[in-house]
């Protein structure tokens, strides 16, 4: 068997592959394939598209971090000070219990793992943990890491005209420490950029600022628009010593979003029924993680939804209950985003299920820390890196069980200690890559692992 | 990114015998659901309506008992010193109903 990239590729002659089929999987499985070059392989009967085993990742990102004890890893026999005001309530799956305020992700406990043993050493700044769990990686601006769908989009390409990488609904901004959220494609290119909505579905005069063309615009224009950015990209092809640059710009992705009438629809909630929208609220996080389902049921591989682009000035899941800009509380928490959580997300695995997506669909709910087991003078607990939960499900995900575990006040992992690049390394097994074969170019093209870490052998039974 | 909440979520309740029946909340924020029960006047209880359809309240103290569905209407994080929201609030999404106890 063939293996390019992750992928083992069937041979649909019967015989092997020819050497420049070889030399354009690119080094033999150390370099990930670009969708051009798969395309080329496929045109030549090298390989069966029919027969891949890719599956596709849903990542719901919970900015800010909920507080580990307040949630998904309570401790009702610890102290006051440190069990805080919520009670647990049983799950479906006997011996795992969770916060009173996700009565329905209770219900469905069954399909769900959760990682309570999370933590990383570094500093507990909110950018710290998202470059951690947003790229698998630790860096700086001068090694700049991929985000997990940019490291996706560089393995499988896109699907369709959608791009491989979504974010919903916008990329995260201040969250207090800089601006190094591990967001970008960084050295995979322009190409592998994730597309950003930048745009709130919830809104009743939604419209996607990238497909909607100026008005006036026919498609006249548009084709002219196209042939002006086809110069372009010859300019940049000359100008860019980058070997992707050429082949699969960021410009020819935003021609096709702006002209195709399958990517409209794709972002088109209008084309879901009243109920169903309701059924995931009528808020941000509910009407993004409606259009992740629709994105990745029209071949978006990977769709990261932010619930939030700030920490400050606004409802969210930083409970430092400081008296200013970061005034978030139990209140919070109890009225708006546990329920609001628990209402999309439980609407969200229903809904894959009920479509028969949800065997090839990973979800995972991530964020970056935990919150400090001991309550603030405030009533508000601070950032905590030494022990969080995160939960995955859907895919090859063994669902109804608790990876892990905290001491008694949720202050340290008690055994099974996970650190982050696990969770993504699990993540990209989950979805079908091979992390032993399937490598991606680092800096000078120089190829090296996605992530530099094992998967969680537990996740997956 | 300020969160979104547009249009006015609304669901009827009803009663069977004691039961409270409640159907699904059109408009639906997503946020807290609450069955809010007063007796002669004065609230009683709050209890979670968001997980079940339907809620027998226990308390069977003799007076006259009605109740309504509230949500909770996200208008800003701010909070008075006491930790209340300012702006945010419950509000009624439902028809109210009513059933005297002894």
């Amino acid at each position: 068997m063939f293996h390019v990239g992750h992928e083992k590729v069937p041979m649909c002659s019967g015989h092997g592959p020819t050497r420049r089929s070889f030399l354009q999987a690119g080094s033999a499985g150390l370099a990930a394939l670009s969708l051009p070059t798969w395309m080329s392989l496929e045109s030549q009967g090298a390989v069966n598209p029919a027969e891949q085993k890719i599956r596709n990742c849903i990542t719901i990102f919970l900015v800010g971090s909920p507080g580990q004890v307040d949630t998904w890893d309570m401790k009702p026999e610890a102290p006051a000070q440190i069990r805080g005001k919520f009670t647990p309530i049983d799950t479906n799956v006997p011996g795992i219990q969770i916060c009173e305020h996700f009565p329905l992700m209770a219900r469905m406990m069954d399909k769900v793992a959760l990682i309570r043993s999370l933590h990383h050493k570094t500093g507990a700044s909110h950018e710290n943990g998202q470059r951690w769990m947003m790229t698998g990686h630790e860096f700086n601006a001068d090694s700049m890491k991929p985000h997990s769908g940019s490291v996706i989009s560089k393995v499988f390409g896109s699907r369709g005209t959608l791009p491989a990488s979504i974010v919903l609904p916008g990329k995260i901004g201040n969250t207090g420490a800089g601006p190094l959220h591990g967001q970008t494609a960084a050295h995979l290119g322009s190409a592998h950029e994730p597309f950003v909505l930048g745009a709130d579905p919830a809104k009743s005069d939604f419209k996607v600022v990238d497909l909607a063309p100026p008005a006036g615009q026919t498609e006249f224009r548009l084709n002219a628009r196209r042939q002006l950015l086809g110069q372009i990209d010859e300019v940049q092809r000359k100008a860019e010593t980058e070997p992707e640059a050429g082949r699969d710009t960021a410009y020819a992705r935003a021609f096709n979003l702006l002209t195709s009438p399958e990517a409209k629809q794709a972002f088109d909630l209008t084309q879901e029924t009243p109920k169903q929208q309701d059924r995931y609220g009528r808020n941000t996080l509910g009407q993004s993680c409606l259009m992740a389902r629709r994105l990745v049921e029209r071949g978006c591989r990977y769709v990261t939804v932010n619930h939030f682009d700030t920490v400050f000035n606004l409802s969210c899941w930083d409970m430092h209950a400081d008296g200013n800009s970061l005034n978030n509380t139990y209140a919070d928490y109890e009225r708006l985003l546990c329920p609001q959580f628990d209402w999309a997300f439980t609407a969200l695995i229903e809904d894959l299920e009920y479509r028969g997506m949800l065997k090839d669909t990973v979800v995972c709910v991530l964020s970056e820390m935990g919150r400090t087991p001991t309550i603030n003078p405030r009533g508000g607990r601070d950032h905590h890196t030494t022990a969080w939960t995160n939960f995955l499900c859907g895919g090859s995900i063994k669902g109804g069980q608790a990876i892990g575990s905290t001491d008694k006040t949720g202050s340290v992992p008690q055994n099974n200690p996970i650190e982050p690049p696990q969770v993504l390394a699990s993540i990209y097994h989950a979805m079908g890559i091979d992390l032993e074969t399937t490598m991606m170019p680092g800096p000078g093209n120089r190829p090296i692992r996605l992530v530099e870490a094992e998967p969680i052998d537990q996740l997956f039974g | 990114m300020e969160q979104v909440f547009e249009g006015t979520p609304q669901a009827e309740i009803r009663l069977e015998g004691r039961k409270l029946v409640r159907g699904d909340v059109t408009n639906d924020w997503g946020s807290q659901l609450l069955w809010e029960i007063r007796r002669n006047g004065e609230v009683v209880a709050t209890v979670p309506a968001r997980a079940n359809n339907s809620y027998e309240h226990a308390d069977t103290t003799p007076g006259q008992y009605e109740v309504v569905l509230q949500m909770f209407k996200y208008e800003g994080y701010a909070k008075d010193p006491a930790g209340n929201f300012t702006k945010s609030k419950l509000i009624e999404v439902s028809n109210k109903v009513s059933y005297t106890v002894g």
